[in-house]
C-alpha cells in the first residue's frame, strides 16, 4: 500500500484506470479516518483521544496495485473537483441512453 | 446479497447506514470497464446494500452521492 498526496493518487488512479481498461477492473473505496494507525485498546485500558476533526480515507486497488491517500476536511472541494473528472474521462464504459438525448435536444430547439 | 433496483432506495439505505455507524462504515466503487458498469456498495461489516450502475445518467447521481459521502467522513462530527 502507497500513501500518496491527492493529487498524486489521482494521476496514479489514471494510471491504473488505463492499466484496466481491456480486460479487468479497479475499486476505490471510501472510508472515514480517525487519524489513529493503532489498534484500538482492549476494554479497562485507556482509550485513545478523541480526534478533533476526521478525514477521509481513500484507497484504490486493482489487481495487486494498492494505492491510497488522506482527504482532510478542507481539501474535499478540491480532491472532489478532480475526482469527478477522473469519473467522466475514465468511467466511460457505461451504456448511453438515447432517449434522454432526443428529449433533451427536442427541449432545445 | 442482492442488488437494490431502485437509486432512491440505494441512496438513502446507504446514507443511513452511514449516519448509523460512521466509524465502521465503507463505500466503496468498482468499475469494470469490459462490463460496462460500476457496482457501488456500502457495508458496515454486519448489513450491504449494493447497486449496479450501467447507464450513462448514473454517473451524475455517483458523483453526487460519492461528494455528499466525502463530506460527512472529513468533517469536524
Amino acid at each position: 500500500m502507497v500513501l500518496l498526496d491527492n493529487s498524486n493518487f489521482i494521476l496514479r488512479l489514471e494510471k491504473i484506470a488505463n492499466d484496466a481498461k481491456k480486460d479487468s477492473s479497479f475499486t476505490i473505496t471510501f472510508k472515514r479516518y480517525d487519524g489513529h494507525d493503532r489498534p484500538v485498546p482492549r476494554p479497562g485500558k485507556k482509550p485513545l483521544p478523541k480526534p478533533s476533526t476526521y478525514m477521509c480515507l481513500m484507497r484504490a486497488q486493482s489487481k495487486s496495485k494498492k494505492i491510497s491517500t488522506i482527504v482532510s476536511q478542507e481539501d474535499v472541494p478540491t480532491i472532489m473537483a478532480m475526482y469527478s473528472q477522473f469519473m467522466k474521462s475514465k468511467m466511460d464504459g457505461l451504456k448511453r441512453v438515447k432517449k434522454v438525448k432526443s428529449k433533451a435536444k427536442a427541449t432545445k430547439a | 446479497m442482492v442488488y437494490v433496483k431502485n437509486w432512491e432506495d440505494f441512496e438513502i439505505a446507504a446514507e443511513n447506514m452511514y449516519m448509523a455507524n460512521p466509524q465502521n462504515c465503507r463505500y466503496t466503487m468498482k468499475y469494470v470497464h469490459s462490463k460496462g458498469h460500476i457496482l457501488l456498495k456500502m457495508t458496515d461489516n454486519v448489513k450491504c446494500v449494493q447497486y449496479k450502475a450501467e447507464n450513462m445518467p448514473d454517473l451524475k447521481k455517483i458523483e453526487k452521492i460519492t461528494s455528499n459521502l466525502v463530506g460527512h467522513m472529513a468533517s469536524k462530527e
